[in-house]
């Protein structure tokens, strides 16, 4: 609803030769100005009407700055919420439960969001009352201190950090953690720090095959750990990203001592505020105080309450109903990734008296329609392809607009450097589609008739989008041969190079607030290989060339403009990509939980932030 | 009586192997590869993946991993990620560790849910089948008659939601539905565990009452109750004591079959109303493409199948003595 202010405070942008600290404030200038249009005003203030004034700050329309913080913005306590008390149970009703305990082994949200309660890492994204996101330093004394022009980047430990068995945590833990990334049995967890320590996308694992367990280590010239306090990591090309990348849950910290290999996955050592005090798959989980966690320690963290009692297999219209009547336990209840459901969920935003206990916001996905590059040469088809997919028909098979916003770009709304009105072929004014306009293009290509190989998975919502985008195809004069794969094999499928698929769906969300995590992993064309992620097999010497330029611009507020105009280009003029939607995600929370925000970097409610509303307070 | 449930036994374990066979030969017949779940999204090389595929053990011939997860129910099996100890029934790829363990942590849940549900519905069941039946004809039989014909077309999950919106969530006069064990204290078990048991027994209800009632009114018409009448047993003692237990058979029969597919998992009750249960555990077993978990369940169901079904054929042989002599 808002334009932005973003602040510029860059010291040290000078002096990139020079070892300089990055506390610097390397203003993102998040410009979360959001349309307008957006029925985003239910941005939550917070449980029982009693959330202090800047809560609502948080909220998607507002805008934000990324910082990264340095030694004194990384000194814990974190800021207090407004209001806040500490004690209580949190109640969490959950669809999935996580697979995977291993920290290094989560990257999926249903998994990080618990996890984010459980492990701490180098550095840390925080929301502040303001409204603001920093990265901080988390188990570091700040989020990092780079020279090299990015190629060298040195943290240091602080000194009251400990695992829940009372252990200090050193840097020979954070050597650890690192060096277990390259063994074969961590598979599902981020990968960004392990290829770019072997500057080596696809076969990182060659840097260590064995991790750390057969007794080789990374040498010095990839990371130092020279004392008990310092590491530093080198990297052969500039990684001004790194504060973002070390800050997600799958790069946390693993106790060199306590590591049990794969049986970690089961019964990790936790470092941060709480503890898994029993963990029951596909039923439960209790989380309780780790009484080694030191607040003074940990800027990123409130952890109010005393326990999270999270309880899984609850569908959308379950955990709707249930919060709907915010009885018993369910007022002190929240979810991390149930948004409203379909049936239920217009009428719950309509409605007055749940206005106050709405979080609302963006995810980072987009969903679009990758268009192979290799198969579908013709600028004209993809154009007609572009101009014909109905955003309407997609966004009702997810839930309409609860579900989602009509996307112009690949960019989310979360990201920087947008810019908001984008609509380069008129889709987001005309969501239905430009029937006939993909119609005279197919005329004056003479391709009426073309024959469109179209892949998507097996989720019913997939299916219905599916038929959506196949019936628009076929009425601007395509004859589109569909095909449905399940979800487990859906990306490999789409993976292969030689697929013979033309078109089919992606849905990508940023790692951290970044272009640079959008525009790389999907259309560098050098990337282009079995199991890679350039779905669109676009491979364009000015986007290749223009993603090495941009990654190594350090001032950010410049690099997320430059992602966004680079987007453009892979949109309007190699039409690799059809935006669609973004996903939105609308959550309610009991009436006796406070502090709950939608947080933009977490793609759901804060979980740091969460307060019992307790009796009198 | 031993030799009979020797000799049932017996065939139980020829059928389970058999179930056993075709379950995993289907299941493993299919083009997923759980594997690739394994992998991660874009993650794992051909080489990774063959890494994770010797891991899982899926890399061997078919009829070979049958053979070793046959010699694991007796003898257990190690897995890189941990061990699986008899009789082992599997091991879960996804959240690495046993299936027995999860069907074991499961299994409570199920059991209290079927075992209340049978109590209502067998109560008030064969009640309502004794009435209509002993007021045959009578306006009390139609109401009786019509209204277990209507409910009995009724579903969980229309019956589910509408009974939490009215007595739980509107109203508030039930607790939120849950499982907490009895172990822990018998009132929350029995709070948590009551609409549960009176949504899921309502069609059960609706349908033994016409069984029951069918089958008495059958049993009445039999030569050896008309005798019993004809030389001046009282009304009530013929009903009861010769129509009634004649009745049960067929009751059993079907109690039989209902009592192991209930306790197989009670699957639209327990996802209704968020019990982690059995039933449960196999739809999120099948979303999740959770092969190993399936095949266990599907197994642990079939064997309460069979076993409840050697019960009934025991319940015969002591309600109709003829049976026991063949």
């Amino acid at each position: 609803m808002t334009g932005t202010t973003s602040h510029n405070e860059r010291a040290g942008a000078k002096e990139p030769m020079s070892k300089r600290t990055a506390h610097r404030r390397r203003t993102a200038g998040v410009a979360l100005a959001l349309a307008g249009a957006l029925v985003l005003s239910a941005c939550s203030g917070g449980g029982g009407g009693g959330e202090p004034e800047g809560e609502d700050s948080a909220g998607p329309e507002q805008s934000a700055a990324i910082t990264f913080g340095d030694e004194a913005a990384s000194t814990g306590p974190a800021e207090e919420v407004p209001g806040a008390t500490p004690g209580g149970t949190v109640n969490v009703l959950q669809e999935t439960a996580p697979d995977h305990l291993d920290p290094a082994q989560v990257y999926v949200s249903h998994e990080s969001n618990i996890t984010r309660l459980l492990h701490r890492g180098l550095t840390a994204v925080r929301l502040d009352n303001e409204g603001n996101y920093s990265v901080l330093g988390d188990l570091a004394t700040d989020a990092g201190q780079v020279s090299d022009e990015g190629r060298t980047w040195t943290y240091t430990l602080k000194e009251d950090i400990y695992f829940n068995d009372g252990s200090p945590i050193t840097s020979a833990d954070i050597r650890h953690s690192v060096e277990r990334l390259f063994a074969d049995f961590i598979t599902q967890g981020p990968s960004y720090l392990q290829r770019w320590l072997a500057n080596e996308p696809e076969t990182y694992r060659e840097l260590l095959p064995d991790g750390p367990y057969g007794g080789e280590h990374l040498p010095d010239s990839v990371l130092e750990t020279p004392d008990e306090r310092t590491v530093i990591f080198h990297f052969e090309q500039p990684q001004n990203d790194l504060p973002y990348a070390l800050s997600m849950p799958g790069y946390a910290v693993v106790s060199a001592e306590g590591d049990t290999q794969e049986a970690y996955d089961q019964e990790p050592m936790t470092s941060g505020p709480y503890q898994i005090e029993e963990f029951r798959p596909g039923r439960s989980m209790t989380l309780t105080r780790n009484e080694y966690w030191e607040a003074a320690s940990d800027p990123a963290r409130n952890a109010y309450p005393d326990r999270y009692e999270i309880t899984f297999g609850h569908t959308r219209e379950d955990t709707t109903a249930r919060l709907m009547a915010d009885n018993g336990e369910n007022q002190t209840t929240v979810t991390f990734n149930n948004g409203l459901d379909a049936g239920q969920g217009p009428a719950v935003v309509e409605d007055p008296q749940y206005q106050d206990r709405l979080v609302d916001g963006y995810q980072p996905y987009v969903w679009s329609l990758a268009i192979n590059q290799q198969t579908v040469t013709d600028r004209r088809i993809r154009e007609a392809i572009a101009l014909a997919v109905p955003l309407n028909g997609v966004r009702a098979a997810y839930g309409g607009a609860l579900g989602g916003e009509y996307a112009g770009s690949l960019i989310s709304p979360l990201l920087p450097g947008r810019e908001d009105d984008y609509d380069p072929f008129g889709k987001v004014a005309n969501p239905q589609g430009d029937i006939a306009g993909a119609r005279a293009l197919l005329e004056e290509a003479d391709a009426v008739g073309y024959e469109l190989n179209y892949v998507h998975h097996t989720a019913p919502e997939d299916q219905q989008a599916a038929i959506a985008v196949e019936n628009a195809l076929e009425e601007a004069g395509f004859d589109v041969n569909r095909s449905e794969v399940p979800p487990e094999t859906y990306y490999d499928t789409i993976g292969v190079v030689d697929s013979g698929f033309d078109i089919y769906r992606s849905s990508w969300g940023a790692d951290w607030l970044s272009g640079s995590t959008v525009v790389p992993p999907q259309y560098d064309g050098r990337q282009i290989a079995d199991g890679a992620s350039n779905y669109a097999h676009l491979d364009d010497e000015h986007v290749n060339s223009e993603i090495d330029r941009i990654l190594l611009i350090e001032d950010p507020d410049q690099a997320a403009t430059e992602w966004f105009e680079l987007s453009k280009y892979v949109v309007e003029d190699a039409v690799a990509s059809v935006p669609v939607i973004y996903y939105r995600q609308t959550m309610l929370h009991g009436s006796l939980i406070g502090g709950a925000v939608f947080n933009d970097d977490v793609g759901t409610i804060d979980m740091q932030r969460l307060y019992v509303i307790q009796d009198g307070s | 009586m031993l030799r009979f449930l020797l000799r049932r036994s017996l065939g139980a374990l020829a059928i389970l192997l058999l179930i056993s066979a075709v379950t995993f030969f289907l299941f493993y017949a299919i083009p997923r590869n759980p594997a690739l779940l394994a992998c991660g999204k874009g993650v794992c090389t051909q080489e990774q993946l063959a890494v994770v595929e010797h891991n899982l053990g899926i890399d061997k011939p078919i009829p070979q991993q049958y053979w070793e997860y046959m010699v694991g129910i007796f003898a257990g099996r190690e897995f890189p990620a941990g061990s699986c100890p008899a009789p082992c029934l599997g091991f879960s790829f996804r959240d690495n560790r046993p299936v027995l363990d999860t069907i074991l942590d499961r299994l409570p849940t199920t059991l209290s849910l079927a075992a209340g549900g049978v109590v209502v519905f067998l109560v008030l069941g064969l009640g309502f089948g004794m009435v209509a039946a002993w007021r045959r004809g009578t306006l009390t039989d139609r109401t009786v008659s019509s209204t277990s014909l209507v409910l009995s077309s009724a579903q969980i999950y229309f019956l589910g939601p509408l009974a939490l919106a009215l007595l739980v969530y509107n109203n508030q006069i039930l607790s939120q539905p849950g499982y907490f064990p009895i172990t822990e204290g018998p009132g929350a078990w029995f709070a948590g565990l009551l609409l549960p048991w009176l949504v899921l027994s309502t069609i059960f209800t609706a349908q033994y009452t016409r069984l029951s009632r069918a089958a008495l009114i059958e049993q009445l018409q039999e030569d050896h109750v008309r005798t019993a009448r004809a030389k001046g047993m009282g009304r009530r003692t013929v009903f009861f004591r010769y129509a009634w237990r004649g009745s049960l058979i067929p009751i059993v029969t079907v109690l039989g079959i209902d009592m192991g597919s209930l306790i197989g998992g009670a699957m639209i009750t327990e996802q209704t109303f968020a019990l982690p249960g059995l039933g449960r555990l196999a739809v999120d077993s099948v979303t999740q493409s959770n092969l190993p978990m399936l095949m266990g369940v599907m197994l642990f169901a079939a064997l309460m199948i069979v076993v409840f079904n050697i019960i009934v054929d025991a319940c015969y042989a002591l309600i109709d003595p003829r049976v026991r002599l063949a």
